[in-house]
This record gives structure tokens, sequence and C-alpha cells, in this order.
């Protein structure tokens, strides 16, 4: 074997990583974080590079996650991908299938740090692993709750938010209809996520076949018979009886909640930081309902990103990732990151932790996200999703969605179609995968 | 040098400011527009080729490649490769990240063409261009008639009715979607208080509306200078003959003024669709994100969305190539205009 | 006027009023909504009327879109393109008008079919070129197998690893944008006009080509150039899609990439206050131009006809 010898002509542009010998090792990691919880991820890291002398984290915004996941394509095509990245739960199956990534585990492990695996809390630990091996690491996880206007429900009558589906449209019927509030509920952003996807996993509704993809790429999706077409029949008539109000473009539903505009509101349990500090309304939060006829509800899924590591970078940059992925991994990283933005804790032993410490007993509204993902047994409905080019497929998912609430078809046709052409995705994922399992090369 | 050349730069400050009296037939705007110089083209043009100054520096290509490289370098790194790189990608299928890379033939372009989607997208994208054109020109040409009729005033209105031009398409779309939002907009509240269920966030329509309304009052300002000063090159001899004859301003202005801008109006027409095809991006992404239900997925948004949202390479260069070759075709056109109305032959 | 008519003048003074209305009216909100509190603008409706937090707002503004990095990105940016775009078009007129030489139809045409391709349409692949933009000069080396050859003739084994990447460079997010013809088209279309009197006197004179362009087209051209670079300043300043796609890095924004961070979105503080302060502090520069320049401004955009 000849040496290896790399000619790098870098002309004019290239990002000057290499720098004469440093003390500390230094590397990249690229994320979607904005606002308060970008502050809270350079503390993070801040504590991280303090606690120790030989690695520096060095933490970049690069936008929302769009944009993070085009950069990080981008720069890997172009030979510079950062040593980490922080990518959108709908991305996993890209990203492993990418070939351009190193599992977590089998780096963690390599390295020599004794990360208790098995303590990741179920919902999280079978979302982000493929084959019983974490691929990527949990960061920020979230799952939507019920966020309520204690005052508006006491008006009517009403203690808290029903548990059904049912009971709960009355009581938003009630509240409408005594003037309480304008609008008893408003729709979310990401209503594809918490009113269609957890909605299919609490209810015990299968999204896919496949177990949702878990067992295969050939899944091919099947909400098309199940509640969710009620559910969205649901939503469309809350939304022409004024129930239910939709904020659109420029402005976020979250406002019309915290203004007191509209009385319910679905969102991520990740919102508490920027709820406490902006509603001008008496607020809590809840379980998401269920539907009457099912007894006992399972677990919701998580959504929220994950640290994948990229391929392509030296040993020595891989310590300094393993030893921050290490970092994470404590369950007092883990409660401090919990605390200050609200995100899951990722492990069992953080839970119990932040239990022990008191935490509930101040912020009961926070532990309901924890509760909720680990309630039951996750089944192969409820364990998560497991589709390819899982935006596209939402996003044709979204405009049928849209065409219903327009009027321009019913649900059931706006289904059947929205699972036609998510399947066409999908086979074009399969086409493009043929034969494809995760890469499990050591770096 | 006479004015009848037309010159752009001896143009503007002339009509701008003052009407010009006399019966010379310039016509500013569309001069101008299509690059002045009627006479000079038609004479010399015949005996030599075409585009190329009778007084010219003759033969030689060392010097002239040196003067075009800088030009033709940057076409080929920033245009011409990314127009090749579009056209192979076109018939691949392939990951984002490149690793994995089928060659299909044009299944992404028959994909693209069965797609409902996407030819929903090419029906808005229609509907949008020509209800904008004929929003912004139709608002433009009464301005402008409006502009030319008053005396007092006339340059504070000209400066605030072209204010817009100085504003980002992006700033525009935040502005408008803001005013606009069912929730919270005055304007909105305005809709409803008069009994309009007004929501662009849900109803179709009323999105494309919302669109179109915003990407004309960012355009508006455009066709109107050229057309306020194509209307300053109508020979004032002319109109008081037809005062003479008892036109009054209306018919004069319709029967007159306006066939004389015909030239001005085609051209502005051919700009106010590659300006909605192409530049209203921002508007969309700002306003509606191409939705509801697809509503003002114009296809240079879908474009977008698909190449770096979906992540859908094979048909976001299809629709590149597509999109493209649609460009060229109005480039073309224009240039047979050009033609037609100058004389370049190239 | 020919006649006197005041009812018409009337109407047409309603007219122009409802249009500078029309225009007036977004501004409007902008600064209402720019001088309120984060609660009062939160109000359903929104008040009407101005609040008092307008300078407050515009400070907050201007450190939180870190405006003063920024706007100098957006100057670089803006004033790079205009630069840029007219030198390189101007040189280009110049060899296609006044030379005769083999190629010059190939030239012109390679060139103008670039005119009405805004880099929106090709986007994507406009990214990935620019990424890397030595990324055809490695197909290359890898399609001929350069490394091998090398590694044959120098007994080593060699990777070639060619790469020029330009994301968060100025020149990334300029030259793109130079790449189309509309400003060299202008130029061309004004040498056309320029008479041949002129060249005819330089050649009797025994002026090189390039003495006859410095110190004869030039000069000639500078009202054109001027009105064009004020209609290129304001393209490169209202640059939306491309240094959104391209600056990933926080100090290569340019101010109205920066405007769109303080756009609340769902999970951020709905700081629209905070928001419509930036728009009124983005478009303050170009907004200025066109008040202040305007008859230059007119003057351009009749020019470039684009």
């Amino acid at each position: 074997m000849g040496r290896k010898v790399a000619f790098i002509a870098a002309l004019f542009g290239a990002l000057a990583l290499v720098g004469p010998a440093q003390a500390r090792v230094e590397v990249q990691w690229w994320h979607a974080m904005s606002g308060v919880l970008a502050d809270r991820l350079n503390e993070l890291v801040e504590k991280f590079n303090t606690s120790q002398d030989k690695y520096t984290v060095v933490a970049v915004a690069k936008g929302n996650y769009d944009e993070v996941t085009n950069g990080v394509i981008a720069a890997y095509r172009a030979k510079r991908p950062p040593e980490m990245v922080q990518i959108a739960e709908r991305g996993y199956m890209t990203m492993l299938l990418s070939g351009a990534v190193v599992p977590v585990q089998d780096l963690i492990e390599q390295k020599g740090y004794k990360v208790d695996f098995s303590d990741f809390i179920k919902p999280v630990a079978s979302f982000w692993s493929y084959k019983g091996r974490m691929s990527a690491m949990p960061f920020n996880s979230s799952t939507p709750i019920f966020w309520y206007n204690k005052d508006h429900f006491q008006k009517a009558g009403f203690d808290k938010p029903a548990d059904t589906w049912q009971e709960l449209e009355s009581q938003l019927y009630t509240i409408k209809s005594k003037g309480i509030s304008e609008c008893g509920t408003v729709l979310p952003g990401d209503f594809y996520w918490s009113l269609l996807e957890n909605y299919s996993a609490i209810n015990n509704q299968p999204y896919g076949t496949l177990a949702n993809g878990f067992d295969g790429l050939g899944t091919e999706f099947v909400y098309n018979k199940t509640k969710v077409v009620s559910q969205v029949a649901r939503l469309k008539k809350w939304l022409d009886d004024g129930v239910m109000q939709i904020a659109g473009q420029g402005f976020s539903p979250e406002q019309l909640f915290t203004s007191g505009r509209c009385s319910t509101f679905v969102n991520s349990t990740a919102s508490h930081g920027n709820i406490e500090r902006n509603a001008t309304v008496n607020w809590s939060a809840t379980f998401l309902p269920h539907e009457s006829d099912i007894n006992s509800p399972l677990n919701s899924t998580i959504g929220g990103g994950a640290i994948w590591v990229m391929r392509g970078h030296t040993q020595e940059r891989y310590d300094a990732v393993a030893a921050f992925l290490n970092f994470l991994a404590q369950p007092e990283t883990q409660v401090w990151w919990h605390g200050a933005t609200g995100y899951v804790p990722a492990t069992n032993r953080a839970y119990a932790l932040a239990r022990e410490r008191g935490y509930y007993k101040d912020h009961p509204t926070r532990e309901i996200a924890v509760l909720q993902l680990s309630r039951g047994t996750p089944n192969e409905n409820s364990r998560g999703f497991r589709f390819g080019n899982f935006v596209q497929t939402m996003l044709a998912q979204r405009q049928e969605v849209e065409a219903v609430f327009a009027g321009q078809k019913q649900p059931q046709q706006a289904m059947d179609d929205a699972v036609k052409r998510g399947n066409e995705i999908l086979r074009q994922f399969e086409k493009l995968n043929a034969g494809k399992t995760l890469e499990t090369e050591r770096p | 040098m006479t004015l009848r050349l037309s010159i752009p730069w001896r143009d503007t400050r002339a009509p701008v400011l003052q009407r010009r009296h006399g019966g010379h037939q310039s016509k500013a705007g569309t001069g101008a527009a299509a690059g002045g110089s009627r006479t000079s083209g038609k004479v010399r043009r015949r005996e030599q080729e075409a585009g190329l100054k009778r007084a010219n520096f003759g033969d030689g290509p060392g010097l002239p490649t040196l003067l075009l490289l800088p030009q033709l370098l940057i076409l080929l790194f920033f245009f011409f490769i990314p127009s090749l790189r579009a056209l192979m990608q076109s018939v691949l299928l392939s990951d984002p990240f490149g690793t994995n890379v089928q060659f299909v033939w044009f299944d992404n372009f028959k994909t693209l063409l069965a797609s409902s989607d996407y030819r929903q997208s090419i029906t808005v994208t229609f509907w949008f261009t020509v209800a904008q054109n004929v929003l912004t020109l139709g608002s433009a040409l009464v301005l402008a008639f409006a502009t030319d009729r008053i005396v007092r005033g006339r340059s504070a209105y000209r400066t605030i009715i072209l204010l817009p031009y100085a504003i980002a398409p992006a700033i525009a779309g935040i502005l408008w979607a803001f005013l606009f939002n069912p929730a919270v907009g005055p304007l909105a509240q305005v809709l409803h208080w008069v009994g309009i269920a007004w929501d662009p966030n849900l109803n179709p329509t009323d999105a494309l509306i919302l669109v179109t309304l915003a990407a004309s009052w960012k355009h508006v300002c455009y066709d109107y200078i050229f057309l306020v000063v194509g209307l300053l090159a109508v020979p004032v001899s002319l109109m008081e003959a037809a005062a003479v004859d008892g036109a009054g301003p209306i018919r004069r202005f319709v029967s007159i003024a306006l066939p004389m801008l015909g030239p001005t109006v085609f051209f502005l027409t051919v700009m106010n669709f590659i300006y909605g095809f192409f530049e209203t991006f921002a508007i969309i992404d700002a306003v509606t994100k191409g939705g509801p239900a697809g509503a003002t997925n114009i296809l240079v948004y879908k474009v977008f969305v698909d190449g770096f949202v979906n992540l859908d390479l094979g048909s976001s260069a299809a629709q590149s190539v597509l999109l493209m070759s649609f460009a060229l075709i109005c480039t073309l056109l224009q240039f047979r205009y050009f033609d037609r109305k100058v004389n370049y032959g190239v | 006027m020919v006649e006197r008519s005041p009812i018409l003048n009337m109407v047409c003074h309603a007219i122009l009023i409802a249009g500078a209305l029309t225009v007036c009216v977004p501004l409007y909100f902008a600064f209402v909504a720019g001088s309120l509190t984060v609660t009062e603008v939160q109000k359903v409706p929104l008040p009407w009327l101005p609040g008092n937090q307008f300078f407050d707002n515009l400070q907050l503004a201007w450190s939180k879109g870190n405006f003063s990095r920024t706007f100098a990105n957006s100057i670089v940016v803006a004033l790079g393109i205009t630069a840029g775009k007219i030198v390189v078009s101007l040189l280009s007129a110049f060899a296609i008008t006044y030379f005769r030489f083999r190629y010059r139809m190939l030239a012109f045409w390679l060139i103008f079919v670039s005119l009405m391709l805004p880099i929106e349409v090709r986007i994507v692949p406009t990214f990935e070129a620019v990424a890397n933009a030595a990324l055809p000069l490695q197909s290359l080396a890898d399609i001929l197998h350069l490394a091998d050859l090398w590694g044959w003739i120098s007994g080593h084994d060699v990777a070639i690893t060619l790469e020029w990447n330009m994301v968060n460079t100025y020149p990334g997010l300029i030259l793109p944008l130079i790449a189309s013809a509309t400003a060299t088209f202008l130029f061309r279309q004004f040498f056309l006009t320029v008479p041949d009197e002129l060249c005819e006197a330089a050649k009797l004179d025994g002026a090189s080509p390039l003495h006859f362009f410095w110190s004869i087209l030039l000069p000639l051209s500078v009202p054109n150039m001027v009105a064009l670079a004020i209609i290129l300043f304001l393209f490169g300043w209202n640059q939306y899609l491309w240094p959104l796609l391209f600056t990933t890095d926080k100090d290569m924004a340019t101010a109205v990439i920066a405007l769109k961070g303080l756009i609340p979105r769902s999970d951020s503080e709905p700081a629209w206050n905070i928001a419509m302060s930036g728009a009124l502090l983005t478009m303050l520069p170009p907004a200025l131009v066109v008040l202040l320049l305007q008859r230059w401004f007119i003057k351009g955009l009749i020019d470039s006809s684009k």
C-alpha cells in the first residue's frame, strides 16, 4: 500500500478550518434552534467547553431545520461537513440511509464511554434507533400536549378539558356559545404532527403498513382507512362552526392562545418557555384527548431533533464528538436542559432526578409530556414513524387537508388522495434505496 | 446627434421635468425601452454584420476575447454549469447526499407531467400572472393618466407612488401578510366589518387575491413610470388638435395617447409576466408559502420547495429545465420584438 | 393643459391620493406596529394609532438583527453586484459591438441566452455549483483518472480533491447574481447609438481600442452607468432567495435576511413590533435612494428595461 496523499486545492473562499496545532480539538455542531432555545443551547455548549480542557464544541446556528439540512447536504457534497448536525425527526430515514453518518452508539462505545442506552425512555429510544442501536443522539425531544385557558373553562362550568374528543367537543361548543371566547381552539401550524400522527399513535390506529415502516421500506400509508378521516372531518366541522381558527402565515397560533382569544391549543411541550413568558392568561396544560371508544390510550410519539455524527473526520475529532455526546447523555445535563427549555428528559434516570428534586411540584405541566410519552407499552402503531421522504409526504398530506378546510374536497376523498400521493413518494424512496441497510462500519 | 436618436440619457431629464412641445415622434418611454436608435438601425444594418458598429476595430480575436472573458467565465460557472447540472440531474434519481444515484431517463419528467400537483401549479401560475398583469397595468394606466392631467403636486405623487420599488419583495410580502391576517390584520378587520368572510389561510381564492395584490402593489410603480414618461412624449400639438375637434380628455387619452403607448404597453406586459413568473418568489414565501391547498404554489416556488424542502432533486431539476426552456422562449420573443421595433438583426 | 376641467382635475387628484394611500397604508401600519410594546402588538385587533416605543424598538431591532454587521454586508453585496456587473458588462458590450471576430455571434448568444433567466429558476443546481464550484473540474479529474495517472508516474497513491467552496463568502453572494445579460444588453444598445464618427476620429488619431474605450466611450457612458448603478444597487440590496440559502453564517447574512430572522416563528416570542421596526430600518437605504436620486432612478429603470 502506497502512502495516502491528499491534495487539497482550496481556491479562494475555502473555510480555513485547520489552523496551527491547537491545544484544544475543535468540532462544529450545526443546529436549528433560535430565540430563547438557541441561548439555552449556547449555555449548554459553554458548560461542556468549560468542564474540560481538551475539546471545544462550536455551536453554529444555521437557520431552521430545512436550512440546516440543506446546509449539511451542500457541505457534505463539498466534502466539508460539520462533525455534528441537528436534524428533525422527519429526516430520520434520509439521514439513516444516506451513507453519510456514523451511528452514535457505535461511536460512543468505540471511544470507551459507558452510556446506558437502555435507559432512554421508550418512544425516544425506539424513534432514534435502528436494529436496536441508537443511530442519532436524542437531543431536543418533545411531544404535543393540550394547553388550555383555565378561566375560560371555569367560566363555562368545567374543571378542566375532558379526556375524550367527544366530550371536549361539547365543552368547546359550550365555551363558544356562551361567548366566553371567540374560538375554542386554534389549529397548530404542525397539525399533521399533533392531530394526525400523534392522534393515530394515541388512539392505536395504524398510519402505514409494516409497523409504520419499522419493518421495511415497502411500507404504504393506510390512514385513509382509519379514524384519521373522521378526525379531519371533525376539524373541518369545528372550523365551519367557528370553534376552531387558523392563525395562518405571519402569525403564530400560539399568539391566539396566549392572548386569550382562543381557549385551547395543541402544541409541543417545548413552548413552555414562550407561554410562561408571553401568556397574559391563566393557562394550564393536560394530556391530548383520545377517542371515547378507546379505553386505554397509548403513548404519544416524539418530535424535535437529534444529533447526527457525520462521516469523514479524523479520530481526534471523533474523540471530541464522543466526549460531547457522553456529556449530553448525563442525567445532570438532561435535567438542566429539560428545565431550561421544556423539552422532555430523554432518560428515565434524568426524569427520576427531576422528580426527586421536586421540580414537578412547581412545574406540574412540565411532567405531562413525559407521562404521556411513557404511557402504556408502545406497540407498532405508537412506536413512531419510519417513512422515507417524510417531509414530502407530509406536505402532500397537508395540502389535501387544506383542500378539505377550503371545502374543495370531502375528508375521505382528500385522505385517499393524500395516501395515493404519499405512496408514490414512498415508492420512489424504496426504489432509490433498494436493498440498502444501515452501514455499520466503524468511523 | 439628433434628438430623433432618442438616446436614453437625453430623454429622461426632459420628459420628467416638462412636456416637450413640437411635433417630433420620438417616444421616450418605448424608444428607450427598446434601447433607442431607430434610424441608425434601419439605414446601416443592411450592408454590414448585424449588431456591429460600422466603425469598428476590425479583426483579431485577441483583445475581444480578453474583454469578454470575465463575463463568459462568470456565466460559465454560475449559469452554464448550473444549467447543465439541472439538465443532468433531471434524468437522475438521487438521494440528497449524492451517495446513491440512478439513471432513470425521463421518469422525472413523466412523473412531473402526470402529477396533479404540477398541473395545479401551472394553472395557478397562469391565473396569478394574468391577474397581476391586468391589475398592475390597469392601475398604472389610471394613475399615469391622472398624473398627466394635473399640474400641482405631480412630483409629490410620483415620489410616493414610486416608493414600493425600493421595498424588497420579501418585506412587501410581510407587510401585506400582516395587514390582511384574518386574526389580527387591521385591513382584514375592515373586511370583516363589512361582512366579507376574508380568510386567505383557509380560502384558496382569498390567498390568490392577497398575493396578487401584494405583487401588484410592489410592481405598479414600474409600469407607472414607463407610462408617465411615455405620455409626456405624446406631442402636445396632436392633443390640442383633438381638443379643438371637441374630443374630451378621456377620449383623447383612449384614442390618441393609448395607441401611441402601444409598444410600451406590450413591453410592460412581457415584463409583468416575467416579474410574475420569476420574481414573486419572496412574496409567496412571506405571504402564503404556496398554500392553502397549493392555491398559490406558483412554478418557481414549487422548484424551490421540491428542491430544498422535499429534497426531491430530480423533480426539482426537471422543473428547472422546463422553466428555463419557457424563459428562453420569452427571451426569443422579446428579441423578435426588439427586432421589429428597432430593427436589430443580431 | 389643453382645457380647464376642474371636476376631472379633482377626480385625478382623488385617484392619485388613493394611489398614494395604497402605497402608504402598509407602511403606516408597519410604523404603528413598530411603535408598540410586545404586549400591545399582540392585541386583537391591532391599535390604529402609534405607541411610544418607536425608538426603543428601533434600537432593539438594530441590535437583535445584528444590523451593524448585516447592513455592512448588504452594502458590500449591493455595491459588489453593482460594480461587478457594470464593469463586466461594459467590457463585453464593447467587445461585441466594436470588434469583428470569428466567434462574435457565438459570444453574443452565449451571453444573451441568460437575459431572462433569473437565478430563482436554477436555484438548486446553482447552489450545488457554488457550494463547490470546483466540482466540474473534479469530475473531469475523476473521468480522466488523473489521480491514477499521477500515482502511476510518481509511485504514490494519490487522491485529488479539488475544492472551491464559496458558501458564506462575498464572492459567493455576488457572482451568481452578476451572471445575467441585462446590463450587457443595455450597454450594447447604447454603444450602437454612439456616432461612428467618434470611433473613426479616434482611429485616425491612432488611438488604441482600449484608449478609445477609456477616454471616449466610458465618459459618454457615465449617465447610463449611474442610472444603472442605482437600479443594480436596489436589486442587490433587496435580494432574498439567494442570500437566504447561501449565508448560513449569521455574520455573512444581509439585512433582508437578518430581518427574516426577526420575524416571529412559531416557537419564538411574537415580537412583531421588533420585526416591523426592523422592516422599516431595512427598507430605509433603498427608499432614500429612490427618494433622493429619483431622476437617475427613473432613467435607470427606463434604460435597463428589466
